[in-house]
């Protein structure tokens, strides 16, 4: 059947900075398998930044809302349209515990689906302020880089030498040129 | 080193130079024009990285020759004419469509693995260093394009006949990598630079059952077509490519950057 979407699927995209730090959500990348995903990821992700491990996770499979949603009973119509699986299975939990921050992986529960993942989160790791948003997955559905990966995949960025644009002294350097055309009168 | 030595360990800096130069030059001309965004972003990446590699083997020439490493490799690059280059041809052919330019970065990372896994262990201790640790970014770049030539090659009718036409338009300029410099020899059996047979063997050993997985019939060759060219003759692609890719720099000469 014709599609008038021509896009590659989307797959969301979870970095760790350093060992034992947090997987955090950076973002999302388009690709036709999880293979490229990651790869994809790596290059519109890890050209500069510190990296070890990528997650990514195809995004439609993600379950997220936000407190004011929940709050508004958004979990409750959820599982009115979604029926509970009949083994539970491990979900990845993500909160978003600052209105400006990112979603960071926070722990994982036993679930029969994404509401009831949801709903065991909100009352394991909300803790005393709670987060503005949530986000869960099944762990089965990450495709993840290895460790094996580090050196060819995100090892070399580290020596890059990286000049911002300010670096060139554009401005100044047109100036000069622009003071010396004036002085000669061209 | 005695003098021959140099003047060999010279040349062969030169030419992996400049593969790399012309490689990542036209590998950049994708930049904006990918089919997909995030592709072109990592072909870019892919391009600039080659481009990288030839500044460090460009440094490692100066160095050799006694010249400045941070001015001289502007020098090679900008203010060279075409006869002077030693790139091989199947580098500096234009882009093509985006069939053709997976299929040549991936024959070429998987040459250059093999080349810098021998060169890792090179007499030259600079050249050894270098080679070690560039070859961790070509792991990457031979995952990237092999992955590309995999899904072309086993995705649609279209996709396939075109890697296909592109294979057969290459495979004939990818014996040009293994020809020997002129004075190569004296390199090979110092422990300087693998053989050009031995790498071939590693290639094709590497590349063709590879290629045959991928759907794809590799060419038939005469290996009597090998010795004909050697590094010093470039189609007229090469000067097109140099006039614009030099044109900003020779406007001023004395610029500073």
């Amino acid at each position: 059947m014709a599609s008038s979407d021509t896009q590659w699927p989307r797959f969301q995209v979870f970095l760790q900075e350093k060992e034992g730090a947090a997987h955090q959500d950076v973002g999302s990348v388009h690709a036709p398998d999880p293979e490229l995903a990651l790869l994809n990821a790596r290059d519109v992700f890890v050209r500069r930044p510190d990296c070890v491990s990528l997650w990514v996770v195809p995004a439609d499979l993600i379950f997220a809302r936000t407190a004011q949603e929940i709050a508004a009973g958004a979990l409750h119509e959820a599982k009115k349209s979604g029926k509970p699986g009949s083994t539970p299975e491990t979900y990845c939990i993500f909160a978003k515990k600052k209105s400006a921050g990112t979603q960071t992986f926070v722990g994982e529960v036993e679930a029969r689906g994404p509401v009831e993942a949801m709903e065991q989160a909100l009352a394991k790791f909300a803790g005393a302020k709670p987060p503005f948003a949530w986000l869960v997955f099944p762990q089965r559905l990450i495709v993840s880089s290895t460790p094996e990966d580090i050196e060819s995949m995100f090892a070399p960025a580290y020596e890059k030498p990286f000049r911002l644009a300010t670096d060139f002294h554009t401005l100044t350097e047109m100036r000069k040129i622009m003071a010396k055309q004036k002085e000669e009168g061209t | 080193m005695n003098a021959d030595l140099e003047k060999a360990l010279e040349n062969y800096l030169l030419a992996m130079g400049d593969d790399e130069l012309i490689l990542g030059h036209r590998n950049s001309e994708w930049c904006g024009h990918a089919p997909i965004l995030e592709e072109d972003i990592a072909f870019a990446n892919i391009a600039l990285d080659e481009i990288g590699h030839a500044s460090v083997w460009y440094s490692l020439l100066a160095e050799l020759i006694g010249e400045d490493s941070q001015s001289y490799p502007d020098r090679l690059v900008f203010f060279r004419e075409a006869r002077d280059f030693r790139n091989a041809q199947v580098v500096e052919l234009p882009k093509g469509d985006w069939a053709f330019s997976m299929l040549r970065q991936y024959l070429f990372d998987v040459f250059e693995n093999k080349q810098l896994l021998a060169l890792s262990g090179s007499a030259h201790r600079p050249l050894a260093e270098a080679a070690a640790k560039i070859r961790t970014e070509e792991v990457y770049h031979l995952r990237h394009t092999a992955a590309w030539v995999r899904r072309l090659g086993l995705g649609t009718e279209e996709s396939n006949q075109r890697l296909q036409s592109a294979l057969n338009e290459l495979w004939p300029l990818t014996s040009q990598l293994f020809v020997h410099l002129q004075d190569q020899a004296v390199l090979v059996s110092g422990g300087y630079v693998p053989g050009g047979e031995k790498l071939r063997q590693e290639w094709e050993n590497a590349v063709v059952p590879f290629l045959e997985k991928c759907g794809l019939g590799v060419p038939e060759t005469d290996p009597e077509d090998d010795e004909r060219i050697g590094r010093d003759t470039h189609t007229s692609h090469l000067n097109v490519l140099l006039t614009e890719m030099q044109s900003v720099a020779r406007l001023d000469e004395q610029a500073s950057w």
